[in-house]
């Protein structure tokens, strides 16, 4: 498991992260979003000892990773598609990696198959496209069978099918238990993978909590109502404790209360439902809600687990 | 780290440019070695037939200098490329133990140019071997101490700055840099000669220069330049321990 405490990285008078804490955890998808800026990039770098904090540490299975031993186990990242030598062809770009970490040669044939790139294997790279660079990123960054995998932006300029690909793929290595982290300012993307959220905005977190948690939080979050006499039930549940906005003749869009609730307490009322249903927010308009500082969208628990780690 | 070596000598030899340069560096070499050699009568005013055998084989050894100049040049491009294409990323998050990662690469660039030095300095004595016997003038024996000691002296050379290269290429993240450090180090005491016979005695010993000619044997005895071998090799050694030491210093704080 990835640990990161207290982590803050200034650039000369700019602080890029600030005092962020949280833990990158196995068996997961974990979506990274924040705006422009927000930190995301900084924060992988400094999980991979490219960029080194100004304060705090981040450990892997409790050690520093610039002290793991075969790495190329451990972490798997593609920090950026265009980081790669042009001259050299996608299977020479991976076996450079797998020689330098001591991975056995047939592994480059096999994820040069598995990220579809068999075919132009012998191009050089200059001559790929950005999906293509980003196939070989992922295509390096899980050489070696790794137990998380970090992915910085990895949907960019990926086709329909590099999507459809990327996120089956992302879920598949969940599903065999690895940690993985993708950041991404597609959110429609992040919602359709994530199980889990972090958001960062201006260095700071906002948010971490899984994509549920942070929808019934969510003020775009209620549930729609439609019965024979809207005006009775709303009383009858503003009694309760419901919050009832934008109701009109039509509809009532309650609040603070459960669909089992509603249902059963207009069953007593003897009042006919029309319609009863539940309205998620999309990861949008969450997104909006957490970078206007609206909602308080990290878990009690999280802290609690955040302080603990600090003792 | 032997994984490492042998990913960084891929990562040379898998670019047809480097395979080209290399060859070219070492053609052009011999190449310039033997117009000096044939041209004596202009560079120097004097026939090649009055010319001794050593003069000869010095002077064609001049074409190991220009492949000392390209093999710095070729040092710098390729490992500053890794900093400017930022392929870096993926080399150091495979090996992020960066002073692993810059010895890998000190000890790829060493075996790389002590192979260039020996073929340079071979090819080019038995280039200097034909071209006397093809003016009838005697050849001269490995055997000779003299010039067994020239020839270490001169396969010294591109060595040293090929790995003053490889850490001044850390330093400066950039081929430009690089080569006008390695360069410069090696232009120094032509500017140095300029100056009083005061700074000439403080600072000459002290140049890597120096020391290759004192191991060389082409030092004159009583110059400033003349050092033993046990101080040429220490001042040699000392050079490249300083320019590595910042290299690894500034290298591991740096972020990427």
């Amino acid at each position: 498991m990835i640990k990161i405490k207290d982590l803050t990285k200034n650039f000369k008078d700019k602080v890029a992260v600030e005092g962020l804490s949280l833990n990158i955890r196995p068996g997961v998808v974990t979506g990274f979003l924040g705006p422009n800026g927000a930190g995301k990039s900084t924060t992988m770098k400094m999980i991979l000892d490219l960029i080194k904090p100004t304060q705090g540490e981040v450990t892997i299975d409790g050690k520093y990773y610039k002290d793991l031993k075969n790495t190329t186990s451990k972490i798997g990242a593609l920090i950026d598609g265009n980081a790669v030598n042009p001259n050299l062809t996608a299977r020479q770009h991976l076996e450079l990696i797998a020689t330098a970490g001591g991975i056995a040669i047939e592994q480059v044939e096999n994820m040069l198959y598995k990220t579809g790139l068999s075919k132009v294997k012998s191009n050089p790279i200059g001559e790929f496209s950005l999906g293509m660079r980003q196939r070989l990123g992922i295509a390096a960054a899980l050489l070696g069978e790794p137990e998380t995998v970090i992915l910085d932006e990895p949907f960019n300029g990926l086709d329909v099918d590099g999507i459809h690909w990327l996120r089956q793929l992302a879920k598949d290595l969940a599903r065999q238990g690895k940690a993985v982290l993708i950041s991404s300012h597609l959110m429609s993307e992040v919602q359709a993978v994530a199980e889990r959220i972090i958001v960062l905005a201006k260095g700071k977190l906002i948010a971490d909590m899984t994509i549920e948690e942070m929808s019934k939080k969510s003020l775009s979050a209620y549930i729609k109502v439609k019965s024979e006499n809207n005006e009775l039930l709303s009383s009858l549940l503003k009694k309760k404790g419901a919050f009832i906005q934008n109701a009109n003749d039509e509809n009532l869009h309650i609040r603070k209360m459960t669909l089992k609730q509603i249902g059963i307490m207009a069953k007593e009322s003897h009042i006919a439902l029309f319609e009863l249903k539940e309205m998620q927010p999309s990861l949008e308009e969450l997104f909006v809600e957490l970078t206007e500082g609206k909602v308080e969208y990290i878990s009690t628990k999280d802290i609690r687990e955040r302080k603990d780690g600090r003792k | 780290m032997k994984n490492l070596i042998q990913s960084e000598i891929k990562k040379i030899f898998f670019l047809k440019f480097s395979k080209n340069y290399l060859i070219s560096m070492i053609a052009m070499g011999l190449a310039l070695g033997i117009i000096f050699s044939l041209t004596t009568n202009v560079t120097q005013g004097k026939a090649i037939t009055e010319l001794s055998p050593m003069d000869i084989v010095s002077t064609n050894m001049l074409g190991v200098d220009l492949a000392n100049v390209m093999l710095i040049i070729f040092t710098a491009l390729s490992i500053s490329k890794e900093f400017s294409t930022d392929a870096i990323y993926v080399s150091l998050v495979v090996t992020p133990n960066r002073k692993k990662f810059f010895a890998s690469k000190m000890i790829t660039y060493f075996l790389l140019s002590i192979v260039v030095s020996i073929v340079m300095v071979a090819l080019t004595y038995l280039t200097s071997q034909l071209i006397l016997s093809v003016h009838g003038m005697s050849r001269i024996a490995f055997q000779n101490a003299n010039l067994r000691q020239f020839l270490l002296g001169v396969s010294v050379m591109p060595v040293f700055y090929c790995l003053l290269a490889v850490a001044a290429t850390f330093i400066f993240e950039s081929s430009g840099g690089s080569i006008t450090f390695s360069l410069g180090i090696m232009a120094i005491p032509a500017l140095i000669k300029m100056f009083s016979s005061t700074i000439q005695k403080l600072v000459m010993p002290i140049l890597p220069q120096s020391a290759i000619h004192s191991l060389s044997g082409v030092a004159e005895q009583n110059s400033f330049e003349s050092l033993g071998i046990f101080f040429s090799i220490c001042i040699l050694l000392a050079w490249i321990i300083l320019v590595s030491l910042i290299a690894v210093v500034k290298f591991q704080k740096q972020d990427i």
